[in-house]
């Protein structure tokens, strides 16, 4: 069964549309990246996926059911973006209380372990740092060991180190054949991390697939070498080729298969100098996928 | 919802600061008033008690009502200002459970206001009721502070964090009196005695003075209460709804 179905969802806000016409499947035991600048509509799609945001036209189901439903049945749990944490209460009562409120919750030694909080368990949950409270509501959305995990710009408060052993903990927790749903405007969190990576414009989606597919679909690779004065006929219809560029002696190709591309070139005849392969890193994907063209 | 509710308690009596405010509070108006009342005024016209033992009943009122508006609507406006209610509406817990939570555990700080208003007026201005008459009184001033948790879940619902809390003041006041708790409403003009007539806050308060006097109180007051805590209640439960889900 599919974890999530948005069909035809939008969301608009008074005279702003946040959400057009999203159409989403995702498979359980995936973890999806949903990538986007920020006013994307990542957070409104996140909101209408959890039951916090009714969608303006269109169905969400999460495992079949409704957001609410599914919400009520322990099947998600949500790390929100501005989700405080309650004065008064350690970090152990905090996530011993949310893991109490699901019917079947992980250990409570485990998910401490999980998001790396053994060690603060006694400390007053409003006196953390930004990293370690961000560990915290990690923990709070794992607790209940819901079959679908979402986290909206997990990783906005941390530095570096916590980063990479907030990440490390995520693929722990969707190891268990669970799904999670992460939004980030890291590029290279939504390489490292997600199975399928779909990336979100102005309120539509402009790309969905692995992040392989989506540097490729985006202009791929350039190869650039010297030509100096030589002709650049014929440059445009070696295989592969999307794009020729020439400034300055230097012609650069935009090429979705560089091996192709490389061997035409030498057997065209030309001198070739001073080549260069360069991969497009799913930033400059991005980029191209996102800005306003 | 019972573990929500051991964890709304013990986070609020951790606030000793707060505790003590809403405990002290009515018990030091108490001292004052009953020194300065019993000496120089007779029996209250409506009800013919002395002024120590009506004032017993006022006090606890004033604080029963203080300890269930102060414990809901500012901190329920902070908590849903800084996402805490956010991350509960995505557990499995219910917004009614959430509210319903609340109104309890604001009920558990108003119970010792009352019995130490209770206390203080035995020990210190030798108050006397029976054993009954005393059970009688705080377990319907207990019960009858519902309406008033309610408002208070009402209020942080509605407005900011920064307004709640002199919004919970104003209504407070106004509350006590209107009420009747700082003075009689026998003093006051014919229309705000109407007024006051359907007021919670004056009912409450009747429940306590008709127990001490010796009689069963009116079932119009637990009716005009039950009234309130209805309505309030539904009205809490909406605008808890709407202030957490985006449309």
């Amino acid at each position: 069964m599919n974890a999530i179905t948005f069909t035809g969802v939008s969301k608009s806000y008074e005279t702003v549309r946040a959400v057009e016409s999203l159409d989403l499947e995702i498979d359980s035991g995936q973890a999806v990246a949903l990538l986007g600048p920020n006013g994307a509509g990542k957070s409104t799609s996140i909101g209408m996926l959890l039951g916090l945001v009714r969608p303006s036209g269109g169905t969400v189901r999460v495992f079949g059911q409704t957001p609410d439903a599914a919400v009520r049945a322990g099947l998600i749990g949500a790390m929100l973006q501005d989700g405080a944490l309650v004065p008064g209460l350690s970090v152990r009562e905090v996530v011993d209380f949310v893991r109490g409120l699901y019917p079947e919750p992980l250990p409570l030694a485990e998910i401490l372990e999980l998001a790396n909080l053994t060690t603060l368990a006694k400390r007053r949950a409003d006196q953390l740092s930004g990293g370690q409270a961000q560990r915290v509501r990690f923990a709070l959305a794992a607790a209940g060991a819901p079959k679908l995990l979402v986290l909206d710009e997990p990783t906005s408060a941390m530095d570096v180190e916590s980063r990479r052993s907030f990440w490390a903990s995520m693929r722990a927790y969707a190891a268990g054949g669970r799904t999670v749903l992460f939004a980030t405007h890291y590029m290279e969190e939504a390489d490292e991390n997600a199975d399928r990576v779909i990336v979100m414009a102005r309120g539509r989606i402009v790309a969905d697939g692995t992040a392989q597919e989506i540097k490729a679909t985006a202009g791929g690779r350039t190869v650039r070498f010297t030509i100096g004065d030589q002709s650049t006929a014929g440059l445009d219809r070696l295989p592969g080729v999307t794009g020729v560029e020439v400034r300055g002696g230097s012609a650069q190709l935009s090429t979705t298969d560089t091996d192709a591309t490389v061997q035409a070139l030498y057997a065209s005849g030309i001198s070739v100098r001073d080549l260069e392969v360069k991969g497009a890193g799913l930033e400059d994907a991005f980029l191209s996928l996102t800005g306003d063209n | 919802m019972p573990r929500y509710l051991a964890v709304e308690i013990r986070r609020m009596y951790r606030d000793r600061r707060f505790i003590f405010f809403t405990v002290a509070i009515p018990v030091g108006f108490y001292l004052l008033w009953s020194n300065i009342f019993a000496k120089s005024s007779g029996p209250d016209t409506d009800t013919g008690l002395d002024p120590k033992t009506y004032l017993l009943v006022s006090m606890a009122s004033f604080g029963a009502l203080g300890a269930a508006l102060t414990t809901t609507g500012a901190r329920l406006a902070a908590e849903r200002q800084s996402g805490w209610l956010r991350q509960l509406q995505v557990t499995p817990l219910r917004p009614w459970a959430v509210i319903t939570t609340k109104v309890i555990a604001s009920m558990c700080l108003a119970l010792p206001a009352i019995v130490l208003v209770g206390i203080t007026a035995a020990l210190t201005q030798h108050v006397h009721l029976s054993p009954g008459q005393w059970a009688a009184m705080v377990a319907l001033m207990w019960v009858g502070t519902l309406p008033f948790a309610a408002l208070g879940t009402l209020i942080g619902s509605l407005v900011s964090a920064d307004a709640a809390h002199p919004v919970t003041v104003a209504c407070y006041f106004a509350l006590s009196i209107l009420g009747g708790l700082w003075m009689s409403v026998s003093i006051l003009p014919k229309t705000l005695r109407t007024i006051a007539h359907w007021t919670p806050s004056n009912r409450f308060a009747d429940l306590g003075w008709s127990v001490v006097a010796g009689h069963t109180p009116p079932a119009s007051d637990a009716l005009v209460l039950a009234a309130w805590t209805v309505g309030l209640g539904a009205l809490a439960v909406a605008a808890y709804r709407r202030a957490t889900v985006r449309r």
